[in-house]
């Protein structure tokens, strides 16, 4: 049935709802526009003059135009009459119109020097001037490519090509123009150039590192500059990860987002991850942050799809893993938090914004690269040595990539295309990856006033997939790893290691045949656009209208064969054979309209962002599986019996928000801003949700009295807010419905979803401070925070009492949780001269991560198994999801004493966490390295559990309790197989050297040679991977997940690779 | 500009028509408001009754000594037996039933008033159902809620409800077959509550139809399979192991062809019952002689009950945890005490074994006659008992042991009182698996049963948990 938003069917409330306010808004915004003259206008296509001229000189008339404009008028009396009298009538018509008309009888061009002055000159006079020049870095005398300079308050600009070099027209009709140079990591120069002159300049930038005149978008709606910013922004440039060779944008994040932990959840392609940064606030939804592309929302779904999922690893498909992410030229990323206020109802985790490129210097300069290596499987944390060689292989990798840019002046174009493919380090490559995308950007000046831009992508990833963890029957991990070869097949000796010759060949046979029969694959066709418009119609107002979407489409094959079940159960089946297919359709669309004003006066400037945005995702997901199906089919079209199942869910969310910025003197700010959401998933008692902010910035180092300090500290920050920020209740999870199904051929009712009237989005509330200061000119960087963000309304889901006779569980606003710590991070570059440079970072966090109150509702496991086993539980007094299972006490004999059931077993939050980095330089040679760590969480071994269950090991189990009670008791000591998951992981080593080669007539202008190690290093604890515990939540699609169970799950390979990178 | 503003506000309007969502659930006043509201909710209780039957067999044989979990999918701790308020199978069961019971109450109180064309059959088989529900309230669990968080009711107060529910479904049915399920079930409420007056009375009555069987049928297509089907026949690997004394009866629920179309129902009436409780009543009143001929009665009926010959080579018992289960036609004893006897193991690899769909005994007629005295003639009973409900989910009920209320109900139920979140596990049930355990002597082909469950019945019949109609 069609759900109207209720703001829709009541007329009354309509009045003072959403759509009234938008319309509002809408008012507001087209008022704005249309008085923009008035208020600011000073160009002669602005102002409007009424002439009413009857037989008077020409000067005259001229007069009356400047008198009524305010514009001074010159002319050369030599190419106009100035005393032939003419008749001339105008009524509202712009100066430019009324100069025209005037004139038009004469070979004249009319030129605004500047706001004040316009001059009328003869035709031709008037010569294409360009600006030409080069941009350096000021340490280093190196060139800077991929610099952007353009004309302010114009649409036109351009970038430095690869020897910094660059060429734009000089406005025409202007005498005088202001030239921005910016490039992100360096101070931003502004210009004053005269047409005479424009060429051969010179441009030295300054490295910024604390990068208070950076300009960030994300958060803000339109171009704000960082020192008017109440809360962090970590910007990363294209700069910075041209020599990262991943393929992922949360294992590009790893290690370089200095205040959030990214961790993959397991090895093999496409594997979920879990990303946080201010600890657990959901019990309901995941930590993911949203994530944007060119201002359009991406499918960012990181755990199970509501079909063909599962709680296991082996199932959950990332959507992250595929956003395309070849022809980035800035990310930025904010912390949930008062900073992603702006995002409204479900920004509570943060937002990472992409940008793409839209194009490059000149003509068009190619570059190619190309990535070639070795992938390895990270045997570090197998219990057996063998199990590598009875599963695993090392595989080829590679990866080739051209990118085309170029463009001039109000034209711009960016093309990249990629080809990965990874034979994965699973025998039989069977968990091969290959992943092709095109993108495009392309940016073009409409006018003056107007720039447009737009990208687009398309990604096909196509990769097989291993059964992997709870899969039941036969899977490699559960059969070597968790021992259970001995239940299995024709059933081995679990202990592998100890396997005579004769018996691993056996079992390696055995194994070999099982990999080889498994036939799982995945396929991913996404398509994403961004259209942008940017109109400036004055220069200190500018509204932009960003549309795009993200269509994604994955399908999931799982074939299992006759001969594969025949085969690993040793029992014959011929009526078994399955096909099953889990299809997902994403489509998002964003459309986002804002406006910004700038207007200073004496000491105080104020910058408005007013804006809407609306979303409207589209999941749908269809399974339609077949059985008893011959061995070789591949589709389900033969199948003897076919079954089908669908699910679908909507959002939709619209928002609008107005946003003050007020400066003081350029060196004090205040932050305000609201938000309004309007969501047909809220419940029927629920309006609209505010999400208000207000933030202080203050910058002691541009104060007069600062400059005695200089020599130590160089520059500073002070910062603070509050803001709310949100997490959106499941779309028609407000609804109380009545649910169906066949039966016996006949139409089955049965209660469905309980229903909220009173649902509605959970709210964080963060109030924050923290400082910046750089020490010694910026060669120490110190940025120090504080948080504390407590999730008012938590949503969970309540599973049901029994004695109320529903089935589902119930999304309710019931929970409060709390999280609070100290975020810090420190950059140093010790040496920095022309040919060498160091740079070390570091960041720590803290994190106290509590339910303060469940609201009387009974704990809760979010991504576990039974009750019985091991669960990761919310619980009020406790972390999210800690660990929760039995505790079993040894007596002084060694035997099993007693157990005591749903025992805290630990938190799977880490208290503390941060990451690590290296940068060093000699002339054109780099060399440098990542890696994090965490502190203070536990994970629950499952494997170890069965391994003991199996008797595959002891696990430490005393002796007298496995003589006296066998093995029976191995769920009656869950406590015995948690272990703490403290680590160091280096994420990569690599280095690069860029040299110009002289070869091929200097066709190949640079090119770069690079050798990288991804993963190299793992130190741990635990004696299993401490992230590969499975995330895919077992509550659902999109549930709140925080890892915590080891259990046959791949960690992520290693890969050793080559890179070579020309441009042309 | 005036185009620029035109767009944008075009834009707007058309970003405003697209904020209604298409909800592709079926809210609850659409449902009630729309035709035939009262035939879709009865299939409903029917799907319903099918998956409380599901969660109430499975979980109550590996309770009991029928049946044993040989790998780690289901319960891994209800053969120990170990029983837990907070073990999710044990919410599971009586989310099912409470389930049935809360589907009937609307039915009764929103479906059916709603719905002109509802029938006075469809508001039997409504109140049959909420019936249904109190009975295995009051026959699985030490008190359970009786209604929507409400007080916990004891098992008499859930079998008197049940009665009272089934007076009304025999007042509005008109199908003989139905009042006799509806009967022969009040019997079997009256025999939970030790009234054996009543019970006879009823059972009596009953058996003016010696057919008289009641499925719950299932739908594999539908995603409603016969849950211990699957553990014991249609699952790749087998699941659950019969006790080797009951490995003749074992499987009762089989598949041909593929396993979503073919899902064997499970019988929840048949006049078996009727039979066993009379007898029980005469045996207990002193009345043995009359007691044996009424089992003899009910040897006859399981005799002529249908039998088919299946294909049961795939059958493994060894995947599991236990590697020793015998898959030759070996000789068991009962107990340790127990003489040698035959047929009870079956060579599953010799050709097509034997399959009681309904009921099957390997008590005979000689058996009875030598059956003396009141002990030896309940042994026989409870026998029977334990092999005509075999994978029927009954058997747990007869060994004295009920479910408690779940920790689920407990913290959202302030009625849920101490007392009523611990199982009751008689006294003489062995603990650690004894009830499933056997030994198998290989060399001599003889299993033996750590313990003869029946005998240990008979021993403590004076236990208050056990014999309804003794205690």
């Amino acid at each position: 049935m069609r759900k109207i938003y209720t703001g829709c069917i009541k007329p009354v409330k309509t009045l003072f709802s959403l759509k009234m306010r938008l319309a509002f808004f809408f008012a507001f915004l087209s008022t704005s526009m249309a008085s923009a003259t008035h208020i600011e206008g000073q160009t002669m296509e602005k102002i409007r003059v009424d002439i009413n001229a009857r037989n008077l000189p020409m000067k005259k008339v001229l007069q009356m135009v400047e008198q009524q404009s305010a514009l001074t008028i010159g002319y050369d009396l030599s190419i106009i009459p100035a005393d032939s009298k003419i008749t001339y009538m105008a009524s509202g018509k712009t100066v430019a119109t009324v100069l025209k008309e005037l004139l038009s009888a004469f070979p004249v061009d009319i030129v605004a020097v500047n706001d004040k002055y316009l001059l009328i000159q003869s035709n031709g006079q008037q010569q294409a001037v360009r600006i030409t020049g080069r941009v350096t870095d000021n340490t280093t005398g190196e060139p800077l490519p991929g610099v952007s300079i353009s004309i302010k308050g114009s649409s036109s600009g351009t970038q430095s090509d690869v020897d910094g070099r660059f060429s734009l027209g000089f406005p025409a009709n202007k005498e005088e123009a202001t030239l921005v140079v910016y490039f992100l990591g360096f101070k931003k120069k502004e210009l004053l150039l005269k047409k005479a002159n424009s060429s051969g300049l010179n441009i030295q930038l300054e490295e910024d590192r604390l990068g208070l005149d950076e300009v960030v978008v994300t958060g803000q709606g339109v171009d704000i500059a960082k020192r008017r910013l109440s809360s962090n922004i970590v910007s990363i440039g294209a700069r910075d990860i041209a020599d990262l060779p991943v393929s992922r944008l949360d294992q590009l994040l790893q290690s370089r987002l200095p205040n959030a932990q990214i961790k993959l959840t397991g090895g093999q392609a496409g594997a979920t991850s879990l990303i946080r940064a201010r600890g657990v606030n959901s019990a309901f939804v995941n930590s993911t942050p949203i994530i944007y592309v060119d201002g359009v929302r991406m499918d960012n779904l990181n755990t199970a799809s509501a079909l063909g999922g599962g709680s296991t690893q082996g199932a959950a498909i990332s959507a992250i893993a595929d956003i395309p992410m070849d022809n980035i030229d800035k990310i930025e990323y904010i912390n949930g938090g008062a900073a992603t206020t702006m995002y409204g109802s479900d920004a509570a985790n943060g937002v990472i914004q992409i940008f793409t490129k839209k194009g490059g210097a000149g003509a068009a300069s190619i570059n190619a690269e190309t990535q070639m290596g070795v992938e390895t499987p990270t045997a570090d944390f197998l219990r057996f040595k063998r199990t590598k060689e009875l599963l695993m292989q090392n595989g080829f990798y590679q990866k080739h990539h051209l990118g085309i840019n170029g463009g001039q002046d109000k034209f711009g174009y960016s093309f990249s295309g990629n080809y990965l493919n990874s034979q994965g380090t699973e025998i039989f490559n069977q968990n091969r990856n290959r992943k092709i995308d095109f993108s495009t950007g392309f940016r073009a000046g409409l006018g003056e006033k107007v720039t447009y831009e737009s990208s687009f992508t398309f990604v096909n990833n196509k990769y097989k997939r291993n059964r992997n963890g709870n899969q039941g029957g036969y899977t490699g991990l559960w059969f070597t790893e968790s021992g259970a070869s001995a239940i299995t097949g024709p059933k081995f000796n679990p202990d592998i290691d100890n396997l005579s010759d004769d018996d691993f060949q056996k079992m390696k046979t055995y194994v070999r045949e099982a990999e080889r029969l498994q036939d799982n694959d995945i396929t991913v066709n996404r398509f994403q656009t961004s259209q942008s418009f940017k109109y400036r119609p004055l220069k200190n107002l500018v509204f932009k209208a960003t549309g795009g979407i993200d269509y994604r489409v994955q399908k999931n094959q799982v074939i299992t064969t006759n001969q594969y079940l025949s085969f690993t159960t040793g029992n014959p089946v011929k009526d078994q054979g399955s096909i099953t297919n889990n299809d997902r359709k994403y489509l998002g669309i964003t459309l986002e309209l804002n406006g910004q004003h700038e207007w200073k006066t004496g000491q105080f400037s104020f910058v408005t962002t007013a804006g809407t945005q609306f979303f409207r995702n589209e999941d749908q997901q269809i399974a339609y599986n077949g059985a008893n199906i011959r061995d070789g089919a591949r589709n389900i079209k033969d199948a003897a019996s076919k079954t089908s199942d669908e699910f679908y869910l909507e959002v939709v969310n619209y928002g609008i928000y107005l946003q003050e910025n007020i400066g003081f003197k350029n060196k004090l700010f205040i932050d305000l801003g609201i938000r309004g959401d309007g969501n047909p998933a809220f419940g029927r008692n629920i309006g609209i949700q505010y999400y208000p902010k207000v933030g202080f910035s203050y910058v002691p180092s541009a104060e007069p009295w600062f400059a005695g300090m200089t020599r130590v500290i160089s520059s500073a920050k002070i910062r603070g807010g509050y803001g709310i920020a949100g997490n959106l209740p499941t779309a028609f999870a407000n609804e109380r419905t009545i649910a169906f199904q066949g039966y016996n051929s006949d139409q089955a009712a049965f209660f469905g979803q309980p229903g909220n009237d009173n649902l509605k989005p959970e709210k964080t509330h963060t109030l924050e401070a923290g400082v910046d200061l750089g020490f010694i000119k910026d060669r120490l960087l110190v940025s120090a925070g504080y948080y504390n963000a407590k999730t008012h309304d938590a949503l969970f889901y309540v599973p049901p009492t029994p004695s109320t006779g529903q089935s589902m569980s119930q999304l309710y606003n019931v929970g409060r949780i709390l999280n609070r710590g100290w975020e810090l991070s420190i950059t140093a570059i010790p040496v920095e001269t022309k040919n060498f440079s160091l740079r070390l970072n570091a960041s720590l966090n803290t994190l106290y991560n509590n339910v303060e109150s469940s609201g009387g509702v009974a704990p809760f496991n979010i991504n576990g198994f039974s009750a019985r086993t091991i669960q990761t539980v919310v619980q009020e007094g406790f972390p999210v999801g800690f660990l929760r299972g039995n505790v079993g006490v040894f007596g002084p004999d060694g035997v099993l004493q007693s157990t005591t059931a749903q025992q805290n077993l630990g938190t799977t939050i880490p208290d503390l966490f941060g990451s690590l980095g290296l940068n060093l330089r000699y002339k054109q040679f780099t060399f440098f390295a990542n890696g994090d760590y965490q502190k203070g969480a536990y994970a629950n071994s499952f494997d170890r559990q069965f391994r003991f269950n199996y008797g595959a090991d002891n696990e430490g189990i005393p002796q007298a309790e496995i003589d006296k009670n066998k093995r029976t008791n191995w769920l009656n000591f869950t406590n015995m197989f948690t272990e703490k998951t403290d680590y160091i992981k280096i994420r990569l080593i690599g280095c690069t050297y860029t040299w110009k080669p002289a070869m091929f007539n200097r066709v190949v202008k640079s090119a770069t040679v690079g050798f990288s190690a991804v993963n190299p290093l793992n130190f741990a604890t635990s004696s299993f991977d401490p992230e590969a515990t499975i995330s895919g939540s077992a509550q659902g699609q999109g549930g709140a997940t925080t890892g915590g169970i080891s259990y046959a799950t791949y960690s992520a390979p290693r890969q050793f690779l080559g890179t070579l990178r020309l441009n042309f | 500009m005036k185009r620029y503003i035109t767009a944008i506000l075009l834009s707007g309007i058309v970003a405003l028509d697209s904020c209604s969502v298409l909800n592709p659930n079926v809210t609850e006043p659409g449902f009630l408001a729309n035709p035939n509201a009262a035939s879709s909710w009865v299939t409903g209780l029917r799907r319903q009754l099918a998956l409380t039957m599901n969660q109430v067999v499975v979980s109550s044989e590996l309770v009991s000594d029928n049946y044993y979990n040989n790998r780690t999918l289901s319960s891994k701790v209800f053969d120990i037996p170990q029983i837990d308020f907070i073990d999710l199978d044990v919410n599971n069961m009586q989310v099912h039933v409470q389930r049935l019971r809360e589907m009937s109450e609307y039915g009764l109180e929103k479906v059916l008033p709603a719905d002109p064309a509802a029938t006075a059959a469809d508001s039997a088989e409504v109140y049959f159902s909420c019936a249904f529900a109190h009975i295995l309230s009051g026959e699985l669990f030490v008190g359970l809620p009786g209604s929507n968080t409400g007080p916990v009711l004891s098992p008499d107060e859930h079998l008197r409800i049940a009665i009272s529910q089934l007076d009304k479904a025999i007042a509005l049915t008109k199908n003989i077959t139905e009042t006799g399920a509806y009967t022969l079930l009040k019997a079997r409420a009256y025999y939970a509550m030790g009234d054996a007056v009543n019970a006879a009375r009823f059972a009596t009555a009953a058996l003016s139809n010696n057919s008289l069987l009641r499925q719950v049928k299932y739908d594999g297509v539908n995603n409603v399979p016969n849950d211990m089907q699957t553990y014991i026949f249609s699952s790749t690997n087998n699941e659950f192991a019969p006790l080797p004394r009951l490995d003749f009866l074992d499987p009762k629920y089989f598949h041909t062809g593929l396993a979503a179309n073919d899902q064997k129902p499970v019988t929840i009436v048949k006049a078996e019952e009727a039979w066993l409780i009379l007898a029980e009543t005469l045996i207990a009143a002193g009345k043995l002689t009359e007691g044996r001929n009424t089992l003899k009665e009910l040897l006859a009926l399981v005799s002529s009950r249908p039998v088919v010959m299946v294909d049961d080579k795939k059958e493994t018992r060894n995947g599991g945890n236990r590697k020793d289960y015998p898959l030759t036609a070996v000789k068991v004893m009962f107990d340790a005490t127990d003489s040698l006897r035959s047929n009870y193991v079956l060579d599953r690899q010799a050709g097509n074994v034997k399959v009681y769909t309904v009921s099957g005994t390997l008590v005979t007629v000689n058996d009875l006659d030598a059956a003396i005295t009141e002990d030896q003639l309940l042994y026989i009973l409870y026998r029977l008992r334990q092999e005509i409900f075999m994978a029927e989910g009954r058997r747990m009920t007869d060994l004295g042991i009920r479910f408690p209320v779940s920790q689920t109900e407990q913290l959202n139920n302030p009625n849920v009182k101490s007392e009523h979140i611990k199982a009751q596990l008689p006294s003489f049930i062995p603990l650690n698996r004894g009830m499933d355990d056997f030994t198998y002597d290989k060399a001599n082909g003889v299993v033996t049963m750590k313990y003869d469950m029946n005998a240990v019945l008979v021993k403590n019949k004076h236990a208050k948990e056990i014999f309804p109609f003794i205690n």
